[in-house]
C-alpha cells in the first residue's frame, strides 16, 4: 500500500464516489414516472431525512468547504458570523418556507414565479423573478464547475487539467440529473450531505492533533501568536458592523429566495415535516464552520502567506494527512461542490421548462413531452456551464459579485405573499421594486462598494422596498378574490380554519 | 368582492408564539453589532481555551437553536 502514490488514491477515491452517484442516478430512474411532479418535484413526497440532507448539502457548497477556510485564514474569527445566517435559514424555513409549502401544494406551484405571478396577477412578475432566478444563479454553475475542476486538478497532482476535471463532474452531475430526476439529485445529496460532514470534521480532527497537539490547543495557539485574527473587525478591517450584518442578511434570505432551494420547500410531503427540518437544519450548517474555523486559523499558523488562501485545507492535506484521508476529504469537497451544482441545474432546468417553455412556447403538450424538454435543457445547460467555467469574461466577474445578493430582490414580493397584512402590493410595484434593487445593487457593489461601511445588499433592498411600496400605493392591486383566496389559505394553514 | 381585513400575520398571537419570537430576537441581538464588536470582542481563552467571542457566539447560536426546537415541540 505505501508504494501507492497519494494523487492515485485522491484521484481513485473521486471516481468511486462519482460512480456511485451515477448508480443512484440509474436507480432513481427506474422509479421515475413520466410526469412533470415527479421528475421536477420528487412527486411532493420527500420526507424529513431526504430533505434535512439535500436542503444542508444544496446551501453548502465548494464555498463552505474551501472558501470557509480561506476566509478564516484571511479575516480570522470574523467570519464565526456564519452562525447568525445560518441559524437565521432555520428560522426562515420554519415560518416562510411551511408557507410556501402550504401554497404550493394548494395550487400547484413549481416555481417561485408561478406563486408570485399567480398572487401579483401579473406576467411581468413572472418574466422578472423568472429572469431573475436563472441569471443570478445561472453563474453558480460556473462557480461550482471550476471549484470542481480545480479540486481534481490538486487531487491528480496536476495529471487532469481544470478544464477537463470540470467536464468530467459536469457531465457526471447531468447525467444522474437527466436519468433520475430531482429524485436523483436528492438520493445523491443524501451521499453527498454525510460525506461532506464527515470529511470536513475527520479533516480538521486529523490536522489540529497532527500539528498542534488537538483544537483546544490550536486555538490556544493562535490566542498567543495571532490574537489579531480573534477580534474584530480582523486583521484587514473586513467585518465591519455593516459587513456582518449585510452578510448576514445576504446569505440567509438571498441563499433561501434562490430557486434551487425555494423549490425545495414545494417538494416536503407535509407542513410538520418542513417546520422540523427548520428547527434543525442549522444544527448541521452551523456546525460545519467550527471544523473549517480550526482549518483556517491553524493554517495560519502552519502555513503563514499563502498566494491562495482558499487552498489552505488541501495545501495541509497534502502535506500533513495520509493520502487515503486526503483522498476520502477531497471527494468530500467534491460532494459539496456537486451537490449545489446539482441543485442548480435542476432548478435551472425547471424554471425554463416551467416558466418559459410551457408558458409561452408550448403551453399544451403532454407531461411526457415536457420531461423530455427538461432533459434536452439540462444538455444545453451543460455546454453553457463548461463553456462558461472554462472562459474569463470580465462580465461576468460583475456578474458572479452581484449574484449572491440577486435572488434578495424577491424579497418584498414574497413577504407580501405570505404574510398578510392590510396593505398589499401590487404587479407594478413588485417589477419596479425589483428593477431598482438591481440598479441599486450594481451601484453599491461594483460602482460605489458598500458606501457607508454597509454592505450593498442592504441598499439594494431598503431602495427596493422604498420603490415596491411607493409603485404600489398608486397602482391597481390584486383582485379581492386572489387576495382572498391566497390570504385566505396562509390564514387556515398557519392559525387553522377561520 | 371586498377582501376580508385579516389581523396582520407580521405579529404572533398566541403565547407561545410571542414567546418564541421575543427570545429569538433577543438572542439574535446578542449575535449582532454593536455586542459584538463592543462587548464580545476579546481575544483571550476562556473555557477550555476556546476564544471568548468564539465560545460565546457558539453559546448564543446554541441557544438560538433550542428556541427553534422548543417551538416546534410547543406545535407554534
Amino acid at each position: 500500500m505505501s508504494d501507492v502514490e497519494p494523487w492515485v488514491v485522491a484521484t481513485g477515491l473521486i471516481f468511486v464516489y462519482l460512480l456511485i452517484t451515477v448508480v443512484l442516478g440509474v436507480v432513481a430512474n427506474r422509479r421515475l414516472s413520466v410526469d412533470m411532479e415527479d421528475f421536477l418535484l420528487y412527486g411532493r413526497k420527500a420526507g424529513f431525512v431526504v430533505l434535512y440532507l439535500t436542503v444542508v448539502a444544496s446551501f453548502h457548497s465548494a464555498f463552505a468547504f474551501l472558501g470557509s477556510g480561506g476566509f478564516f485564514y484571511t479575516h480570522g474569527v470574523g467570519f464565526w458570523a456564519a452562525g447568525t445566517w445560518t441559524v437565521l435559514v432555520g428560522a426562515i424555513t420554519y415560518v416562510l418556507g411551511t408557507r410556501i409549502w402550504a401554497l404550493g401544494k394548494a395550487f400547484g406551484y413549481i416555481t417561485p414565479a408561478d406563486m408570485l405571478a399567480d398572487f401579483y396577477e401579473s406576467e411581468s412578475v413572472r418574466i422578472a423573478v423568472a429572469v431573475v432566478s436563472v441569471v443570478f444563479t445561472i453563474l453558480y454553475i460556473q462557480v461550482q464547475a471550476q471549484g470542481l475542476g480545480y479540486i481534481i486538478n490538486v487531487a491528480s497532482d496536476g495529471r487532469i487539467s481544470v478544464a477537463l476535471g470540470t467536464l468530467i463532474l459536469l457531465v457526471v452531475a447531468a447525467t444522474y440529473l437527466v436519468l433520475g430526476g430531482l429524485r436523483a439529485v436528492y438520493w445523491t445529496d443524501v451521499l453527498q450531505g454525510i460525506w461532506m460532514y464527515v470529511a470536513v470534521w475527520v479533516g480538521a480532527l486529523v490536522l489540529s492533533y497532527e500539528l498542534f497537539g488537538g483544537p483546544f490547543a490550536l486555538l490556544r495557539q493562535v490566542a498567543a501568536d495571532r490574537p489579531d485574527l480573534l477580534t474584530l473587525p480582523g486583521p484587514n478591517g473586513f467585518f465591519t458592523p455593516g459587513m456582518w450584518i449585510g452578510m448576514t442578511i445576504t446569505l440567509s434570505f438571498g441563499i433561501v429566495f434562490q430557486p434551487h432551494l425555494m423549490i425545495r420547500y414545494y417538494t416536503a410531503i407535509d407542513g410538520r415535516t418542513l417546520k422540523l427540518l427548520g428547527a434543525t437544519t442549522p444544527i448541521y450548517l452551523m456546525t460545519l464552520y467550527i471544523p473549517t474555523a480550526l482549518v483556517g486559523l491553524g493554517g495560519a499558523l502552519a502555513m503563514p502567506g499563502l498566494e491562495v488562501p482558499d487552498r489552505i485545507f488541501p495545501e495541509l492535506l497534502f502535506a500533513y494527512a495520509s493520502p487515503w484521508l486526503t483522498g476520502m476529504i477531497l471527494a468530500g469537497a467534491t460532494a459539496a461542490a456537486m451537490s449545489t451544482l446539482d441543485s442548480i441545474l435542476h432548478a435551472n432546468m425547471t424554471v425554463l421548462t416551467r416558466d418559459v417553455y410551457q408558458r409561452y412556447v408550448a403551453p399544451d403538450r403532454t407531461q411526457k413531452h415536457y420531461v423530455a424538454v427538461g432533459r434536452m435543457i439540462v444538455g444545453a445547460l451543460l455546454v453553457v456551464g463548461y463553456l462558461l467555467s472554462i472562459r474569463s469574461y470580465d462580465f461576468l466577474v460583475v456578474l458572479v459579485t452581484l449574484s449572491g445578493a440577486g435572488a434578495l430582490q424577491l424579497m418584498p414580493a414574497i413577504l407580501g405573499v405570505c404574510f398578510p397584512g392590510r396593505r398589499t402590493l401590487t404587479g407594478a410595484g413588485v417589477v419596479a421594486g425589483i428593477t431598482a434593487g438591481l440598479v441599486a445593487l450594481y451601484v453599491t457593489l461594483v460602482v460605489v462598494p458598500h458606501p457607508l461601511g454597509m454592505h450593498g445588499a442592504i441598499w439594494s433592498l431598503l431602495v427596493n422596498a422604498a420603490i415596491a411600496v411607493n409603485v404600489s400605493a398608486v397602482t391597481t392591486p390584486p383582485s379581492a378574490d386572489t387576495i382572498e383566496r391566497v390570504h385566505g389559505e396562509i390564514e387556515r394553514f398557519v392559525y387553522g380554519a377561520e | 368582492m371586498e377582501p376580508h381585513i385579516r389581523r396582520t400575520h407580521f405579529l404572533p398571537r398566541t403565547r407561545d408564539g410571542r414567546i418564541a419570537v421575543m427570545a429569538f430576537v433577543a438572542l439574535f441581538a446578542l449575535a449582532m453589532p454593536p455586542v459584538t464588536h463592543r462587548v464580545l470582542n476579546r481575544a483571550e481563552p476562556w473555557i477550555a481555551g476556546l476564544p471568548f467571542i468564539f465560545a460565546i457566539l457558539l453559546a448564543v447560536y446554541v441557544a438560538l437553536i433550542g428556541v427553534l426546537i422548543w417551538t416546534y415541540r410547543r406545535g407554534v
